[in-house]
Protein backbone atom coordinates (compact mmCIF):
# COMPACT_ATOMS: atom_id res chain seq x y z
CA UNK A 1 0.00 0.00 0.00
CA UNK A 2 1.54 3.61 -1.28
CA UNK A 3 0.76 6.51 0.87
CA UNK A 4 0.73 9.08 -2.48
CA UNK A 5 -2.20 11.63 -1.81
CA UNK A 6 -2.19 12.32 -5.67
CA UNK A 7 -1.08 9.48 -8.53
CA UNK A 8 -1.52 10.34 -12.31
CA UNK A 9 -0.89 6.99 -13.75
CA UNK A 10 -0.24 7.15 -17.61
CA UNK A 11 -2.29 9.95 -18.40
CA UNK A 12 -2.79 11.28 -22.06
CA UNK A 13 -4.74 14.10 -23.46
CA UNK A 14 -5.25 14.53 -27.28
CA UNK A 15 -6.76 16.79 -29.33
CA UNK A 16 -8.02 14.87 -32.90
CA UNK A 17 -4.40 13.86 -33.95
CA UNK A 18 -2.41 16.27 -31.48
CA UNK A 19 -1.28 14.85 -28.61
CA UNK A 20 -0.84 17.48 -26.37
CA UNK A 21 -0.18 15.15 -23.12
CA UNK A 22 1.02 11.24 -24.05
CA UNK A 23 0.95 9.12 -21.05
CA UNK A 24 2.36 10.88 -17.89
CA UNK A 25 2.66 9.18 -14.59
CA UNK A 26 3.74 11.22 -11.79
CA UNK A 27 2.69 10.87 -7.92
CA UNK A 28 2.50 13.38 -5.06
CA UNK A 29 3.73 12.02 -1.09
CA UNK A 30 2.18 13.78 1.51
CA UNK A 31 3.69 17.57 2.36
CA UNK A 32 5.82 17.11 -1.16
CA UNK A 33 6.43 20.04 -3.29
CA UNK A 34 6.99 18.65 -6.67
CA UNK A 35 7.54 21.51 -9.41
CA UNK A 36 6.97 20.51 -12.88
CA UNK A 37 9.19 22.31 -15.32
CA UNK A 38 9.30 21.96 -19.23
CA UNK A 39 9.65 24.54 -22.49
CA UNK A 40 6.24 26.26 -23.75
CA UNK A 41 3.72 23.66 -25.25
CA UNK A 42 5.20 20.96 -23.23
CA UNK A 43 1.46 20.38 -21.57
CA UNK A 44 2.17 21.28 -17.94
CA UNK A 45 -0.84 23.50 -17.96
CA UNK A 46 -2.58 20.54 -19.53
CA UNK A 47 -1.43 18.18 -17.09
CA UNK A 48 -2.70 20.30 -14.40
CA UNK A 49 -6.38 20.95 -15.97
CA UNK A 50 -6.35 16.67 -16.67
CA UNK A 51 -5.66 16.47 -12.62
CA UNK A 52 -8.35 18.59 -11.89
CA UNK A 53 -11.00 17.47 -14.38
CA UNK A 54 -11.27 20.86 -16.16
CA UNK A 55 -10.21 18.35 -19.39
CA UNK A 56 -11.66 14.99 -19.90
CA UNK A 57 -8.47 12.06 -19.88
CA UNK A 58 -7.89 10.71 -23.35
CA UNK A 59 -6.72 7.58 -21.72
CA UNK A 60 -5.58 6.52 -17.98
CA UNK A 61 -6.27 7.88 -14.56
CA UNK A 62 -6.08 10.17 -11.51
CA UNK A 63 -6.02 8.63 -8.30
CA UNK A 64 -6.91 11.15 -5.26
CA UNK A 65 -5.88 9.11 -2.16
CA UNK A 66 -6.81 5.88 -2.61
CA UNK A 67 -10.13 6.84 -4.61
CA UNK A 68 -9.98 6.75 -8.51
CA UNK A 69 -11.76 10.32 -9.51
CA UNK A 70 -11.05 10.20 -13.32
CA UNK A 71 -14.80 10.19 -13.87
CA UNK A 72 -15.35 13.02 -11.52
CA UNK A 73 -16.11 16.72 -12.55
CA UNK A 74 -14.15 19.90 -10.90
CA UNK A 75 -16.53 20.37 -8.63
CA UNK A 76 -16.46 16.84 -7.08
CA UNK A 77 -12.89 16.85 -7.07
CA UNK A 78 -12.42 20.17 -5.41
CA UNK A 79 -14.85 18.66 -2.86
CA UNK A 80 -12.61 15.72 -2.13
CA UNK A 81 -9.48 17.72 -1.37
CA UNK A 82 -8.24 18.77 -4.95
CA UNK A 83 -7.56 22.62 -5.03
CA UNK A 84 -5.90 24.69 -7.61
CA UNK A 85 -4.96 27.93 -8.86
CA UNK A 86 -5.01 29.64 -12.48
CA UNK A 87 -1.95 30.68 -14.55
CA UNK A 88 -4.03 34.34 -15.63
CA UNK A 89 -5.43 34.94 -12.13
CA UNK A 90 -8.42 34.25 -11.66
CA UNK A 91 -10.80 35.78 -8.53
CA UNK A 92 -14.46 37.23 -8.48
CA UNK A 93 -13.83 41.03 -9.70
CA UNK A 94 -17.13 42.50 -7.79
CA UNK A 95 -16.76 40.60 -4.52
CA UNK A 96 -14.49 41.85 -1.38
CA UNK A 97 -11.71 39.71 -0.82
CA UNK A 98 -13.50 38.76 2.51
CA UNK A 99 -16.51 37.75 0.62
CA UNK A 100 -15.13 35.48 -1.45
CA UNK A 101 -12.89 33.60 0.58
CA UNK A 102 -15.55 32.97 3.14
CA UNK A 103 -17.81 32.03 -0.13
CA UNK A 104 -15.75 29.45 -1.16
CA UNK A 105 -14.75 27.88 2.36
CA UNK A 106 -18.61 27.43 3.05
CA UNK A 107 -18.80 26.12 -0.07
CA UNK A 108 -16.30 23.34 1.00
CA UNK A 109 -18.32 22.41 4.03
CA UNK A 110 -16.41 24.13 6.07
CA UNK A 111 -18.46 24.28 9.72
CA UNK A 112 -16.86 27.80 10.68
CA UNK A 113 -16.11 29.58 7.31
CA UNK A 114 -15.57 32.83 8.47
CA UNK A 115 -12.47 31.64 10.83
CA UNK A 116 -11.18 29.62 8.04
CA UNK A 117 -10.89 32.44 5.70
CA UNK A 118 -9.34 34.61 8.19
CA UNK A 119 -7.10 32.37 8.86
CA UNK A 120 -5.82 31.91 5.61
CA UNK A 121 -6.16 35.50 5.14
CA UNK A 122 -3.74 35.63 7.78
CA UNK A 123 -1.63 33.38 6.33
CA UNK A 124 -0.89 35.26 3.06
CA UNK A 125 -1.22 38.73 4.19
CA UNK A 126 -4.20 39.66 3.22
CA UNK A 127 -6.32 40.45 6.33
CA UNK A 128 -6.02 44.29 5.87
CA UNK A 129 -6.89 44.02 2.67
CA UNK A 130 -9.88 42.02 3.59
CA UNK A 131 -13.07 44.45 2.81
CA UNK A 132 -11.44 45.34 -0.76
CA UNK A 133 -13.00 44.46 -3.89
CA UNK A 134 -11.51 42.40 -5.67
CA UNK A 135 -10.69 43.96 -8.76
CA UNK A 136 -9.26 46.88 -6.88
CA UNK A 137 -6.47 45.10 -5.86
CA UNK A 138 -2.82 44.90 -7.41
CA UNK A 139 -1.65 41.97 -9.37
CA UNK A 140 0.63 40.46 -6.81
CA UNK A 141 -2.14 40.83 -4.31
CA UNK A 142 -5.00 39.31 -6.35
CA UNK A 143 -2.60 36.30 -7.12
CA UNK A 144 -2.31 35.99 -3.63
CA UNK A 145 -6.06 35.96 -3.36
CA UNK A 146 -6.33 33.63 -5.90
CA UNK A 147 -4.03 31.43 -3.89
CA UNK A 148 -6.02 32.02 -0.97
CA UNK A 149 -9.47 30.33 -3.11
CA UNK A 150 -7.80 26.94 -3.69
CA UNK A 151 -6.68 26.91 0.58
CA UNK A 152 -9.69 27.08 1.79
CA UNK A 153 -11.26 24.15 2.92
CA UNK A 154 -7.71 22.39 3.83
CA UNK A 155 -7.59 20.82 0.44
CA UNK A 156 -4.80 17.78 0.45
CA UNK A 157 -3.23 18.90 -2.88
CA UNK A 158 -2.77 21.88 -4.38
CA UNK A 159 -2.14 22.36 -8.30
CA UNK A 160 -0.66 25.48 -8.74
CA UNK A 161 0.29 26.66 -12.60
CA UNK A 162 2.28 29.04 -12.62
CA UNK A 163 1.97 31.40 -9.59
CA UNK A 164 4.92 33.73 -9.76
CA UNK A 165 4.01 34.36 -13.25
CA UNK A 166 4.04 38.36 -13.91
CA UNK A 167 5.26 39.04 -10.42
CA UNK A 168 8.45 41.08 -9.64
CA UNK A 169 11.60 39.16 -7.76
CA UNK A 170 10.46 40.41 -4.31
CA UNK A 171 7.09 39.43 -5.00
CA UNK A 172 8.04 35.72 -5.89
CA UNK A 173 10.87 35.28 -3.54
CA UNK A 174 7.79 36.02 -0.57
CA UNK A 175 5.29 33.87 -2.64
CA UNK A 176 7.88 30.66 -2.63
CA UNK A 177 8.00 31.76 1.40
CA UNK A 178 4.95 31.28 1.73
CA UNK A 179 4.61 28.18 -0.50
CA UNK A 180 7.27 25.79 1.85
CA UNK A 181 5.67 27.57 5.15
CA UNK A 182 1.93 26.80 3.61
CA UNK A 183 2.40 23.03 3.01
CA UNK A 184 3.88 22.43 6.54
CA UNK A 185 1.41 23.62 8.05
CA UNK A 186 -1.49 22.79 6.19
CA UNK A 187 -0.01 19.94 5.52
CA UNK A 188 -1.13 20.09 1.68
CA UNK A 189 1.04 18.71 -1.34
CA UNK A 190 1.79 20.95 -3.79
CA UNK A 191 1.96 20.43 -7.64
CA UNK A 192 3.80 23.70 -8.64
CA UNK A 193 4.21 24.32 -12.42
CA UNK A 194 6.54 27.35 -12.35
CA UNK A 195 8.87 28.86 -15.07
CA UNK A 196 11.42 31.02 -12.60
CA UNK A 197 13.72 27.72 -12.17
CA UNK A 198 15.36 29.73 -9.00
CA UNK A 199 11.83 29.43 -7.14
CA UNK A 200 11.59 25.41 -8.66
CA UNK A 201 14.62 24.31 -7.77
CA UNK A 202 14.76 26.24 -4.58
CA UNK A 203 11.63 25.06 -3.18
CA UNK A 204 10.89 21.77 -4.74
CA UNK A 205 11.21 18.83 -3.06
CA UNK A 206 11.08 16.55 -6.34
CA UNK A 207 11.35 18.29 -9.97
CA UNK A 208 9.72 16.30 -13.36
CA UNK A 209 10.82 17.44 -16.91
CA UNK A 210 8.25 17.71 -19.33
CA UNK A 211 8.97 17.73 -23.09
CA UNK A 212 6.47 16.68 -26.00
CA UNK A 213 3.88 15.98 -23.83
CA UNK A 214 6.37 13.19 -22.26
CA UNK A 215 8.16 13.35 -19.00
CA UNK A 216 11.86 13.20 -19.79
CA UNK A 217 13.07 13.22 -15.91
CA UNK A 218 12.26 12.99 -12.86
CA UNK A 219 14.09 13.43 -9.15
CA UNK A 220 15.72 15.40 -6.61
CA UNK A 221 16.34 18.90 -7.89
CA UNK A 222 20.21 17.92 -8.18
CA UNK A 223 19.70 14.96 -10.07
CA UNK A 224 17.37 17.13 -12.61
CA UNK A 225 19.67 19.86 -13.13
CA UNK A 226 22.78 16.94 -13.61
CA UNK A 227 20.82 14.72 -16.25
CA UNK A 228 22.33 15.62 -19.66
CA UNK A 229 18.71 15.25 -21.56
CA UNK A 230 17.38 17.66 -19.89
CA UNK A 231 20.30 20.00 -20.18
CA UNK A 232 20.07 19.33 -23.81
CA UNK A 233 16.31 19.63 -23.93
CA UNK A 234 15.60 22.36 -22.02
CA UNK A 235 17.85 23.96 -19.70
CA UNK A 236 20.93 24.69 -22.04
CA UNK A 237 24.12 25.88 -21.13
CA UNK A 238 22.91 28.59 -18.98
CA UNK A 239 21.78 25.66 -16.21
CA UNK B 1 -27.31 47.46 3.67
CA UNK B 2 -28.59 46.52 6.96
CA UNK B 3 -32.49 44.86 7.88
CA UNK B 4 -33.20 48.36 9.66
CA UNK B 5 -31.82 50.68 6.60
CA UNK B 6 -34.22 48.59 4.45
CA UNK B 7 -37.37 48.33 6.31
CA UNK B 8 -36.84 52.48 6.82
CA UNK B 9 -36.48 52.59 3.25
CA UNK B 10 -39.53 49.91 2.87
CA UNK B 11 -41.63 52.08 5.42
CA UNK B 12 -41.12 55.50 3.57
CA UNK B 13 -41.07 54.10 -0.17
CA UNK B 14 -44.75 52.95 1.08
CA UNK B 15 -45.54 56.53 2.49
CA UNK B 16 -44.73 58.06 -0.66
CA UNK B 17 -47.31 55.60 -2.69
CA UNK B 18 -50.01 56.13 -0.29
CA UNK B 19 -49.41 60.04 -0.47
CA UNK B 20 -49.05 59.85 -4.20
CA UNK B 21 -52.35 57.57 -4.31
CA UNK B 22 -54.46 60.44 -2.13
CA UNK B 23 -53.20 63.61 -3.26
CA UNK B 24 -53.30 62.42 -7.42
CA UNK B 25 -56.90 63.19 -8.11
CA UNK B 26 -56.85 63.00 -11.56
CA UNK B 27 -58.05 59.20 -12.88
CA UNK B 28 -55.91 59.62 -16.14
CA UNK B 29 -52.33 60.55 -14.35
CA UNK B 30 -53.12 57.57 -11.91
CA UNK B 31 -53.86 55.11 -14.37
CA UNK B 32 -50.46 56.49 -15.96
CA UNK B 33 -49.02 55.56 -12.92
CA UNK B 34 -50.37 51.90 -12.84
CA UNK B 35 -49.00 51.42 -15.91
CA UNK B 36 -45.54 52.42 -15.80
CA UNK B 37 -45.64 50.68 -12.11
CA UNK B 38 -46.84 47.46 -13.71
CA UNK B 39 -44.07 47.86 -16.16
CA UNK B 40 -41.74 48.42 -13.19
CA UNK B 41 -42.55 44.99 -12.27
CA UNK B 42 -41.77 43.54 -15.53
CA UNK B 43 -38.64 45.35 -15.81
CA UNK B 44 -37.41 44.67 -12.18
CA UNK B 45 -37.27 40.94 -13.77
CA UNK B 46 -35.36 41.36 -16.95
CA UNK B 47 -33.45 43.54 -14.64
CA UNK B 48 -32.65 40.82 -12.13
CA UNK B 49 -31.67 38.76 -14.67
CA UNK B 50 -29.06 40.96 -16.21
CA UNK B 51 -27.58 41.83 -13.19
CA UNK B 52 -27.17 38.53 -11.13
CA UNK B 53 -26.75 36.46 -14.49
CA UNK B 54 -25.14 39.03 -16.67
CA UNK B 55 -27.56 37.59 -19.29
CA UNK B 56 -29.65 39.80 -21.76
CA UNK B 57 -33.00 38.37 -22.34
CA UNK B 58 -34.96 39.82 -25.57
CA UNK B 59 -38.03 37.11 -24.34
CA UNK B 60 -39.40 38.09 -21.01
CA UNK B 61 -42.66 39.10 -22.64
CA UNK B 62 -43.27 35.63 -22.70
CA UNK B 63 -43.43 35.25 -19.33
CA UNK B 64 -45.29 38.91 -19.21
CA UNK B 65 -48.39 37.45 -21.61
CA UNK B 66 -48.18 34.14 -20.07
CA UNK B 67 -49.62 35.24 -16.82
CA UNK B 68 -52.71 36.81 -18.60
CA UNK B 69 -52.92 34.00 -20.96
CA UNK B 70 -52.86 31.61 -17.82
CA UNK B 71 -54.91 33.28 -15.85
CA UNK B 72 -57.29 34.27 -18.97
CA UNK B 73 -57.91 30.53 -20.07
CA UNK B 74 -58.76 29.05 -16.63
CA UNK B 75 -61.12 31.58 -16.07
CA UNK B 76 -62.67 31.01 -19.42
CA UNK B 77 -63.05 27.55 -18.88
CA UNK B 78 -63.86 27.77 -15.43
CA UNK B 79 -61.21 25.52 -13.57
CA UNK B 80 -60.89 27.18 -10.57
CA UNK B 81 -61.62 29.93 -8.34
CA UNK B 82 -59.64 33.38 -9.83
CA UNK B 83 -57.62 33.41 -6.71
CA UNK B 84 -55.94 29.73 -7.33
CA UNK B 85 -55.99 30.68 -10.92
CA UNK B 86 -53.20 33.41 -10.23
CA UNK B 87 -51.02 30.88 -7.94
CA UNK B 88 -51.13 28.15 -10.51
CA UNK B 89 -50.17 30.39 -12.70
CA UNK B 90 -47.32 32.07 -11.44
CA UNK B 91 -46.10 28.74 -9.97
CA UNK B 92 -46.32 27.31 -13.43
CA UNK B 93 -44.33 30.20 -15.08
CA UNK B 94 -41.99 30.22 -11.80
CA UNK B 95 -41.76 25.54 -13.12
CA UNK B 96 -41.38 26.37 -17.02
CA UNK B 97 -39.03 29.48 -16.22
CA UNK B 98 -36.72 26.81 -14.38
CA UNK B 99 -36.67 24.29 -17.08
CA UNK B 100 -36.18 26.57 -20.08
CA UNK B 101 -33.72 28.29 -17.70
CA UNK B 102 -31.61 25.00 -17.13
CA UNK B 103 -31.21 24.51 -20.92
CA UNK B 104 -30.68 27.53 -22.03
CA UNK B 105 -28.44 29.59 -19.53
CA UNK B 106 -26.00 26.95 -20.64
CA UNK B 107 -25.84 29.09 -24.05
CA UNK B 108 -23.07 32.41 -23.26
CA UNK B 109 -23.76 35.70 -24.57
CA UNK B 110 -25.63 36.92 -27.84
CA UNK B 111 -26.77 33.26 -28.67
CA UNK B 112 -28.58 33.50 -25.42
CA UNK B 113 -30.35 36.50 -26.22
CA UNK B 114 -31.32 34.90 -29.41
CA UNK B 115 -32.77 31.96 -28.16
CA UNK B 116 -34.90 34.07 -25.57
CA UNK B 117 -36.08 35.83 -28.64
CA UNK B 118 -36.67 32.37 -30.53
CA UNK B 119 -38.64 30.81 -27.57
CA UNK B 120 -40.70 34.43 -27.08
CA UNK B 121 -41.67 34.78 -30.78
CA UNK B 122 -42.58 30.88 -30.57
CA UNK B 123 -45.01 31.49 -28.38
CA UNK B 124 -46.50 34.53 -29.70
CA UNK B 125 -47.27 32.93 -33.03
CA UNK B 126 -48.46 29.87 -31.39
CA UNK B 127 -51.03 32.64 -28.93
CA UNK B 128 -51.42 34.19 -32.43
CA UNK B 129 -53.01 31.23 -34.18
CA UNK B 130 -54.36 29.23 -31.38
CA UNK B 131 -58.02 31.18 -32.52
CA UNK B 132 -60.18 29.00 -30.65
CA UNK B 133 -58.19 29.12 -27.60
CA UNK B 134 -56.79 32.16 -27.02
CA UNK B 135 -59.15 34.91 -29.63
CA UNK B 136 -56.04 34.59 -31.96
CA UNK B 137 -54.81 37.88 -33.28
CA UNK B 138 -58.25 39.80 -31.23
CA UNK B 139 -57.16 38.59 -27.93
CA UNK B 140 -59.24 37.60 -25.17
CA UNK B 141 -60.77 39.19 -22.32
CA UNK B 142 -60.53 38.27 -18.86
CA UNK B 143 -63.04 36.77 -16.89
CA UNK B 144 -62.50 38.16 -13.73
CA UNK B 145 -64.84 37.45 -11.03
CA UNK B 146 -66.76 40.39 -9.26
CA UNK B 147 -64.64 39.87 -6.08
CA UNK B 148 -61.17 38.66 -5.26
CA UNK B 149 -59.59 38.23 -2.50
CA UNK B 150 -62.81 39.34 -0.65
CA UNK B 151 -62.85 42.57 -1.88
CA UNK B 152 -64.99 43.31 -4.72
CA UNK B 153 -63.96 45.01 -8.63
CA UNK B 154 -65.41 48.10 -8.20
CA UNK B 155 -63.24 48.85 -5.15
CA UNK B 156 -60.25 46.92 -6.48
CA UNK B 157 -60.39 48.86 -9.70
CA UNK B 158 -60.46 52.63 -8.22
CA UNK B 159 -57.49 54.05 -9.70
CA UNK B 160 -55.90 55.02 -6.23
CA UNK B 161 -56.81 51.76 -5.43
CA UNK B 162 -55.30 49.42 -7.89
CA UNK B 163 -52.03 52.07 -8.33
CA UNK B 164 -51.75 51.33 -4.37
CA UNK B 165 -52.00 47.79 -4.96
CA UNK B 166 -49.30 47.72 -7.36
CA UNK B 167 -47.14 49.90 -5.98
CA UNK B 168 -47.00 47.95 -2.67
CA UNK B 169 -46.71 44.56 -5.09
CA UNK B 170 -43.90 46.70 -6.44
CA UNK B 171 -42.29 47.14 -3.11
CA UNK B 172 -43.00 44.02 -1.98
CA UNK B 173 -40.75 42.56 -4.84
CA UNK B 174 -37.86 44.58 -4.48
CA UNK B 175 -37.80 44.04 -0.66
CA UNK B 176 -38.06 40.09 -1.39
CA UNK B 177 -35.45 40.39 -3.43
CA UNK B 178 -32.66 42.32 -1.75
CA UNK B 179 -33.36 40.20 1.52
CA UNK B 180 -32.98 37.25 -0.92
CA UNK B 181 -29.62 38.77 -2.58
CA UNK B 182 -28.42 39.18 0.38
CA UNK B 183 -28.29 35.77 2.02
CA UNK B 184 -25.97 32.90 0.38
CA UNK B 185 -27.58 32.66 -2.63
CA UNK B 186 -26.44 36.23 -3.60
CA UNK B 187 -23.13 35.36 -2.85
CA UNK B 188 -23.21 32.45 -4.77
CA UNK B 189 -24.79 34.56 -8.00
CA UNK B 190 -22.63 36.90 -8.00
CA UNK B 191 -19.46 34.57 -7.70
CA UNK B 192 -20.96 32.42 -11.00
CA UNK B 193 -21.45 35.76 -12.98
CA UNK B 194 -18.14 36.89 -11.98
CA UNK B 195 -16.47 34.17 -13.12
CA UNK B 196 -18.34 30.88 -13.75
CA UNK B 197 -15.05 28.75 -14.31
CA UNK B 198 -13.36 29.91 -11.04
CA UNK B 199 -16.89 29.38 -9.32
CA UNK B 200 -16.21 25.48 -9.86
CA UNK B 201 -12.83 25.26 -8.78
CA UNK B 202 -14.02 26.67 -5.47
CA UNK B 203 -16.91 24.31 -5.49
CA UNK B 204 -19.95 25.80 -6.86
CA UNK B 205 -22.30 23.99 -9.41
CA UNK B 206 -22.81 26.69 -11.43
CA UNK B 207 -26.00 25.76 -13.68
CA UNK B 208 -28.52 25.43 -10.99
CA UNK B 209 -27.82 29.03 -9.99
CA UNK B 210 -27.77 30.29 -12.86
CA UNK B 211 -31.38 28.36 -13.60
CA UNK B 212 -32.55 29.77 -10.16
CA UNK B 213 -32.01 33.32 -11.36
CA UNK B 214 -33.75 32.92 -14.28
CA UNK B 215 -36.19 31.09 -13.28
CA UNK B 216 -36.89 33.91 -10.81
CA UNK B 217 -36.68 36.80 -12.84
CA UNK B 218 -39.18 35.07 -15.46
CA UNK B 219 -41.35 34.52 -12.10
CA UNK B 220 -41.11 38.23 -11.10
CA UNK B 221 -42.23 39.33 -14.43
CA UNK B 222 -45.24 37.00 -14.62
CA UNK B 223 -45.97 39.19 -11.37
CA UNK B 224 -46.21 41.89 -13.82
CA UNK B 225 -48.12 40.47 -15.91
CA UNK B 226 -50.85 39.21 -13.41
CA UNK B 227 -50.87 42.78 -12.36
CA UNK B 228 -51.37 43.85 -16.13
CA UNK B 229 -54.04 41.67 -16.54
CA UNK B 230 -56.25 42.86 -13.67
CA UNK B 231 -55.17 46.49 -14.79
CA UNK B 232 -56.53 46.15 -18.55
CA UNK B 233 -58.80 42.46 -17.96
CA UNK B 234 -57.77 41.71 -21.29
CA UNK B 235 -54.76 39.68 -22.76
CA UNK B 236 -53.57 39.55 -26.65
CA UNK B 237 -50.37 38.22 -28.71
CA UNK B 238 -48.79 41.99 -28.37
CA UNK B 239 -48.46 41.18 -24.90
CA UNK B 240 -46.15 38.29 -25.95
CA UNK B 241 -44.19 39.99 -28.59
CA UNK B 242 -40.80 40.39 -28.32
CA UNK B 243 -40.84 44.25 -29.08
CA UNK B 244 -42.30 44.26 -25.72
CA UNK B 245 -39.40 42.83 -24.21
CA UNK B 246 -37.26 45.31 -25.72
CA UNK B 247 -39.02 48.37 -24.65
CA UNK B 248 -38.67 46.78 -21.36
CA UNK B 249 -34.78 46.12 -21.71
CA UNK B 250 -34.65 50.17 -22.92
CA UNK B 251 -36.16 50.89 -19.67
CA UNK B 252 -33.64 48.86 -17.67
CA UNK B 253 -30.58 50.26 -19.24
CA UNK B 254 -31.78 53.89 -18.93
CA UNK B 255 -32.58 53.01 -15.36
CA UNK B 256 -29.34 51.17 -14.78
CA UNK B 257 -29.54 47.11 -13.45
CA UNK B 258 -26.85 47.33 -10.41
CA UNK B 259 -29.54 48.32 -7.92
CA UNK B 260 -32.57 46.28 -7.85
CA UNK B 261 -34.77 49.35 -8.16
CA UNK B 262 -32.68 51.35 -11.19
CA UNK B 263 -35.22 49.17 -13.53
CA UNK B 264 -38.18 50.34 -11.94
CA UNK B 265 -37.13 54.49 -12.06
CA UNK B 266 -36.18 53.29 -15.79
CA UNK B 267 -40.02 52.28 -16.37
CA UNK B 268 -41.19 54.89 -15.00
CA UNK B 269 -39.21 57.49 -16.56
CA UNK B 270 -39.94 55.60 -20.12
CA UNK B 271 -43.80 56.23 -19.66
CA UNK B 272 -43.32 59.67 -18.05
CA UNK B 273 -41.30 60.32 -21.48
CA UNK B 274 -44.00 58.96 -23.71
CA UNK B 275 -47.12 60.88 -22.14
CA UNK B 276 -45.09 64.52 -22.18
CA UNK B 277 -43.58 64.08 -25.18
CA UNK B 278 -46.24 61.76 -27.08
CA UNK B 279 -48.45 65.37 -26.96
CA UNK B 280 -45.99 67.37 -28.79
CA UNK B 281 -44.10 64.57 -31.07
CA UNK B 282 -45.79 61.75 -32.97
CA UNK B 283 -42.23 59.98 -33.18
CA UNK B 284 -41.56 60.69 -29.60
CA UNK B 285 -39.38 57.02 -29.84
CA UNK B 286 -36.94 58.82 -31.70
CA UNK B 287 -36.58 61.27 -28.83
CA UNK B 288 -36.31 58.58 -26.30
CA UNK B 289 -33.65 57.02 -28.60
CA UNK B 290 -31.49 59.83 -28.28
CA UNK B 291 -31.78 59.63 -24.29
CA UNK B 292 -31.27 56.79 -24.24
CA UNK B 293 -27.50 56.94 -25.90
CA UNK B 294 -27.01 59.74 -23.78
CA UNK B 295 -27.36 57.58 -20.56
CA UNK B 296 -25.20 55.02 -21.96
CA UNK B 297 -22.81 56.78 -23.29
CA UNK B 298 -22.56 59.08 -19.75
CA UNK B 299 -23.64 56.72 -17.51
CA UNK B 300 -23.44 53.49 -18.56
CA UNK B 301 -24.92 52.09 -15.17
CA UNK B 302 -27.91 54.02 -15.55
CA UNK B 303 -29.62 56.84 -13.53
CA UNK B 304 -29.50 54.80 -10.07
CA UNK B 305 -25.82 54.35 -10.88
CA UNK B 306 -25.45 58.01 -11.48
CA UNK B 307 -27.83 58.96 -8.41
CA UNK B 308 -25.51 56.57 -6.08
CA UNK B 309 -22.54 57.81 -7.58
CA UNK B 310 -23.30 61.40 -6.72
CA UNK B 311 -24.74 59.79 -3.12
CA UNK B 312 -21.42 57.89 -2.71
CA UNK B 313 -18.96 61.31 -3.30
CA UNK B 314 -21.42 63.11 -0.85
CA UNK B 315 -21.11 60.92 1.95
CA UNK B 316 -18.14 58.76 1.51
CA UNK B 317 -15.50 61.07 1.09
CA UNK B 318 -12.95 60.56 4.17
CA UNK B 319 -13.70 57.20 4.52
CA UNK B 320 -12.54 56.88 0.60
CA UNK B 321 -9.21 58.54 1.52
CA UNK B 322 -8.66 56.66 4.79
CA UNK B 323 -8.80 53.47 2.40
CA UNK B 324 -6.76 54.77 0.15
CA UNK B 325 -4.07 56.16 2.23
CA UNK B 326 -2.80 52.65 3.49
Amino acid sequence: MNNYVLQAEDVAIHYGGVKAVDGVSLTLEKGQIRGLIGPNGAGKSTVIDAITGRRRLTRGKVMLGTEDVSALGVVDRRMRGLSRSFQRTSVFGQMSVRKQVELASHKMGVSDSAADADAVLEELDLRPLANVIAEDLGYGEQRRLDLALALVGHPSVLLLDEPMAGLSVQESHDLAHHLTALTSRRDVSVLLVEHDMDVVFGISDVVTVFELGRVIASGAPSDVRADPRVREAYLGSAA
Amino acid sequence: MSIQRMSLNTLAALVIGAVIALTVSSGTVLSLLTQAIIYAVFAIGVGLLLRQNGMVSFGHALYFGAAGYGIGIILQLGLMPAELAIVVTLAAIAIVGLLFGLVIVRVPGIAFGMLTLAIGQMFFLTASRARGLTGGADGMSIDWPSTLFGISQSVLLRPANLFMLCWIVLVGIILLLALLLRSRFGSITEAVRDNEERARFIGISTLLPRAAVYALSALVTGVGGVLSALNTGFISPESLHWSLSGMTLMMVVVGGYKALWGPALGAVVYFLFKDILGDYADHWMAIFGIALITVIVFSPTGIAGALQKLRFRHQATPAKAAVSSH
